[in-house]
């Protein structure tokens, strides 16, 4: 699909990996544009997971292309897909639990001062809180006082620590791997509605789920992978759930992406 | 998600929310470990009237240094999820090394002095490189590095005929003297000025960002308070505080700024917390543990340099066993977690006060080591039961 007159933030194209015997992908490609949410959907082990730890440098792709803002770029670590500005949120979230919620928040790159040339490197935690204060109110998360450990946080509260920590770093793409699942009914919504303002401040999400509610929800665009291809991309206005679980499920029979 | 920044129970005052924080948390911080002090204070009070005296609380004060200060490396390593098993031998290996180098070679003190931690630090820094580059586990590599380590003190030593007394000026201040009880008094409220003022302002900072829960902190420092100038008091009662101690209250409060301020002890805790989430997010995994192993040989060193001044000799029959399990069941008792991630140094203080109360008390009871034994061995075990527990509480209650 094409039309918008701008390069999009993120196109992939022909996307290969193999696992040894086990080819997870064989034709993947699809676009994320700036302040949009493109929903990855599929079977289980169409590919989803592997696609993202390929953007996310965890897993690098055999074959394909994976143009950033319109230029191409190879991304073989995470710390490099970070220095682009890509941010993964993990299923399992790796946060530390013993760790305070502002701990979590700045893990790896904490704000420090050092009274002399040679260190010691002191944290600057009174700065943290406040910048971090800042960030959680612009995506409306309220959460406790932000030494409380992550351990004693719901599933909710602790994705959106994980949300907020990925937008933190100066990042344009935040990547959510199944932010919903084994969250209840309010939890889910208020991670949807955190997943629609990231796109309305102007970051690129990729989102994956397997519930079809929650992507006509907050999509805006919607990939599907079967059997490590693209089967369908296209804007969700264009679609109807039929079609898409159609896609998933390879009942439907779509000519190319639409 | 949260939707109430309110607490769940609108009006409360803070004492009371400060209580039911205290009563709900799963982590308690010093409070489990100096209330079983107070109880097993009371209870050699009891059994013999001589224990409670500024006499008998000024020797136990120079008994906790060694076994706090091995306590303190240990922690660096505990909070790892790791244990170092080397660290009662490398000690002694230290103090020989000493005695050896001003005794028979006629070294300079101070330079022998550095020469035995720096061997401990060195051997530190190769059983951080096997646990860390090579990931042979922690137990293992520190039970050979213990035996090692026992090896060549022997070998050292028994030339010698198993020990070395030591005679130089230095080692002989600092083993037996104290700071005079007006120097005492000054340097500790010197001391606890500073810390109220520090805490004082990150009360203010947090207040004026919004923050709330300042009434941990004023408790918190009137604890500190409350400890501090007692045991300057009972300190003074008897001769002051001994050297002994406040060197190794300097390396105390020095691994105290190290751990909670400074962006290392922040990795050592995420490092110990968890390990994937602490290298996913940047974090040298492998250097913060290299590091933890070097700063923990360097306490070895200088613990076995105090143990040394302590009883005027170097001698190979300290290092056995004894010691550091003692170190061990300190840092334990004194909260840190063997799992990793949770714990704080101020437990090596604690822990070291309890176990070597325990021994102290014991001891004035004419009590037989095999009673010793069993005691210590059943608090241990009474505390690492108690960390399985909390952390089984935080598991459930982490998931909900
Ligand atoms: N490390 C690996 N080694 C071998 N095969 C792998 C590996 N990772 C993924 N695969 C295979 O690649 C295919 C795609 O897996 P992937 O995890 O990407 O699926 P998914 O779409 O994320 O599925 P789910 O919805 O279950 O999470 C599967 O057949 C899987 O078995
Ligand atoms: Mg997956």
């Amino acid at each position: 699909m094409s039309g918008s007159a701008a390069t999009p933030l993120l196109t992939v194209r022909g996307l290969k990996k193999r696992f040894g015997a086990v080819t997870a992908l064989r034709n993947v490609g699809f676009s994320v544009e700036r302040g949009e949410v493109t929903a990855l959907l599929g079977d289980n082990g169409a590919g989803k997971s592997t696609t993202i730890k390929a953007i996310a440098g965890v897993a690098p792709i055999d074959e394909g292309e994976i143009l950033l803002e319109g230029r191409p770029v190879t991304i073989r670590h995470p710390s490099e897909a970070n220095a682009l500005g890509i941010q993964t949120v993990y299923q399992d979230l790796a946060l530390c639990d013993n760790l305070g919620i502002c701990a979590n928040l700045y893990l790896g790159r904490e704000l420090i001062a050092k009274p002399t040339p040679l260190g010691p490197r002191v944290l600057r935690d009174v700065e943290m809180e406040a910048e971090a204060r800042r960030v959680l109110k612009t995506l409306r998360i309220n959460l406790p006082a932000l030494d409380t450990p992550v351990a004693s946080l719901s599933g909710g509260q602790r994705q959106a620590v994980a949300i907020a920590r990925a937008v933190l770093w100066n990042s344009k793409l935040v990547i959510m791997d199944e932010p919903t699942a084994a969250l209840g009914v309010a939890q889910t919504a208020e991670v949807l509605r955190l997943v629609r303002d990231l796109a309305g401040q102007g970051y690129g999400v990729i989102l994956i789920t397997h519930n079809m509610q929650n992507v006509f929800q907050v999509a805006d665009n919607i990939a599907v992978l079967r059997l490590g291809e693209t089967v369908l991309e296209a804007r969700k206005a264009n679609l109807t759930p039929d079609q898409v679980v159609g896609a998933i499920t390879g009942t439907l029979a779509i000519g190319a992406a639409a | 998600m949260t939707t109430t920044t309110q607490p769940a129970v609108p009006v409360q005052s803070p004492f009371k929310r400060w209580l039911s924080g205290v009563a709900n948390a799963s982590d308690l911080g010093m409070l489990p470990v100096i209330a079983a002090l107070i109880v097993i204070w009371i209870v050699f009070e009891v059994l013999n009237a001589n224990f409670l005296t500024p006499r008998n609380l000024s020797n136990l004060a120079a008994q906790i240094v060694v076994t706090g200060t091995l306590a303190l490396a240990e922690i660096y390593i505990i909070l790892l999820g790791m244990i170092d098993l080397s660290i009662g031998w490398n000690s002694v290996l230290a103090a020989s090394i000493f005695s050896l180098s001003t005794v028979f070679f006629h070294l300079p003190v101070v330079a022998g002095l550095v020469l035995g931690i720096v061997f401990a630090t060195v051997v530190g820094f190769l059983q951080g490189m096997l646990v860390s580059r090579v990931g042979v586990p922690s137990f293992v590599v520190t039970l050979g590095g213990a035996m090692v380590a026992e090896g060549i003190t022997l070998g050292i030593l028994t030339p010698h005929g198993g020990s070395v007394p030591l005679s130089d000026s230095l080692t002989t201040a600092i083993g037996t003297l104290n700071l005079a009880p007006l120097w005492s008094w000054v340097l500790s409220i010197v001391l606890f000025g500073a810390y109220a003022a520090v805490t004082l302002n990150q009360i203010r900072q947090r207040t004026a960002g919004g923050h709330e829960g300042g009434y941990a902190a004023v408790m918190r420092l009137i604890g500190v308070g409350v400890l501090l100038f007692g045991a300057v008091f009972m300190l003074n009662a008897y001769r002051g505080v001994p050297f002994l101690l406040l060197i190794f209250l300097i390396a105390l409060f020095a691994s105290a700024f190290v751990t909670k301020s400074t962006q290392f002890g922040r990795h050592l805790y995420a490092v110990g917390g968890n390990a994937e989430a602490a290298r996913r997010a940047g974090i040298s995994v492998r250097g913060i543990q290299l590091a933890a192993f070097i700063i923990a040989g360097f306490l070895v060193g200088l613990a076995g340099y105090l143990d040394a001044a302590r009883l005027g000799v170097a001698s190979a029959s300290v290092g056995n066993g004894d010691i550091m399990l003692n170190a061990v069941a300190a840092a334990v008792i004194g909260g840190t977690s063997l799992f990793g991630g949770r714990g704080s140094v101020y437990g090596a203080l604690f822990g070291a006060l309890v176990i070597e109360s325990v021994s102290n008390g014991m001891n004035l009871l004419g009590a037989a080591s095999s009673v010793r034994f069993i005691v210590e061995g059943g608090i241990l075990l009474a505390a690492i039961t108690v960390d399985t527990v909390l952390r089984l509480k935080r598991l459930r209650t982490g998931r909900a």
